[in-house]
């Protein structure tokens, strides 16, 4: 196959490197996101997504008074888990799974130029692409069916962080460090 | 590796963080500054009550529950307040909303928002519209279908049209929506009920 990232014009490796250190770098500022604001297990995500069990309703409206302490306000202020309902899913899926598209499809278009066999080429690209549907059908799964699904969610994830940093981290190597041999026509 | 493994569950989790624009406590002593003591009112709703609400405002609160803060001084009370969440597509809003003891709104905060719309409602806030509510008083017993449809600030959007962004008018109208909820729960639920 002509096309091989060790043979690239230094120009083109540059907007390669540029675009891989522009992907690792958004991921940073959001794994930073999710530090702060949330966290990284499967119960917090089945939290996310999940619906809410609705109480049962009184036969009659209840109402209960107690008194409270001006700090108790504060309890209200803590961070709420944020629920993500059907609609919002829908925008979510309608929004991201395009852009997840684009990215994994600019990574295999990567992975081609790895110099892989061919075998390992539709790994990568399985890879890439299978991730963001992991996580997507994690979170409708884990909407409608049950909230054990939203380890799917977290499967996906963690395989769109192995198919980034597997194709970043070939990739560098072949353009900046691998010695490009000549190729001889016979 | 691990902040790779971190970031892809960002993007796996779409969070959009909330903001905490006013807290609560800042939020009650604004709205009922001379309350000295609080009771909370927390109201079950029946179903029948849960979809009358349903039906009116195309909303419920989470567990059917309603909670309300009753404010005193002394012996007497000075008013009363709500916090009420309204899901927006760019992630929560809270409105506090405080009554006086003639039913009347006293006043109104957004206690909450989110990191991708905290400029918006920061505009809407700046904007001066939300002085607008003090006084305002509902028939809400009247038409619930006019209930849902009409805006709880006096003028409605066009009050504001023109003079703030388009985002910032469109949280205005999810503000107002949580006013709304706010007001119609309020006369329906709390001046019924005893206390």
């Amino acid at each position: 196959m002509p096309y091989d990232l060790a043979r690239l014009d230094r120009r083109v490796k540059w907007l390669v490197t540029c675009l891989l250190g522009t992907f690792g770098l958004a991921y940073l500022f959001g794994g930073w996101m999710v530090w702060l604001y949330a966290g990284f297990t499967p119960d917090r995500v089945a939290r996310t997504y999940a619906e809410p069990t609705a109480a049962a309703a009184p036969e009659t409206t209840m109402v209960m008074e107690h008194a409270m302490s001006m700090s108790a306000f504060d309890a209200g202020d803590t961070a709420e888990v944020h629920l993500v309902d059907t609609k919002l899913l829908v925008q979510d899926t309608h929004v991201h799974v395009p852009m997840y598209g684009v990215i994994a499809a600019l990574l295999s278009v990567v992975v081609l130029g790895l110099g892989v066999s061919p075998r390992w080429g539709y790994a990568f690209i399985t890879l890439l692409f299978s991730a963001p549907w992991l996580d997507f059908a994690g979170m409708w799964l884990t909407k409608f069916a049950s909230p054990h699904f939203a380890v799917l969610t977290v499967a996906g994830g963690f395989a769109m962080g192995l198919g980034y940093t597997l194709v970043a981290v070939l990739a560098l190597r072949r353009m900046w460090l691998m010695p490009v041999t000549e190729r001889t026509n016979p | 590796m691990n902040r790779i493994f971190i970031a892809a569950l960002v993007a796996a989790l779409h969070i959009t963080p909330t903001v905490v624009l006013v807290k609560r406590e800042d939020a009650v002593k604004s709205i009922l500054p001379t309350a000295t003591a609080f009771t909370a009112r927390e109201v079950h709703l029946s179903g029948a009550d849960a979809h009358r609400l349903h039906e009116a405002l195309d909303w419920g609160p989470d567990d059917g529950l309603l909670t309300f803060y009753t404010g005193r001084s002394g012996a007497s009370a000075v008013g009363a307040l709500t916090f009420v969440r309204v899901d927006t597509p760019h992630g929560p809003l809270e409105v506090a909303v405080g009554f006086g003891t003639d039913g009347a709104v006293l006043r109104v905060e957004v206690t909450k928002a989110t990191v991708e719309t905290k400029a918006w409602v920061l505009e809407g806030v700046r904007s001066g519209v939300l002085s607008g509510y003090a006084g305002v008083k509902s028939g809400v017993t009247a038409n619930q279908e006019a209930v849902a449809r009409t805006p709880a600030l006096p003028g409605g959007p066009e009050s504001y049209r023109g003079k703030v962004g388009q985002m910032a008018g469109f949280m205005l109208e999810q503000i107002d929506k949580g006013v709304r909820r706010a007001v119609v729960s309020y006369n329906w639920f709390y001046r019924t009920s005893a206390g």
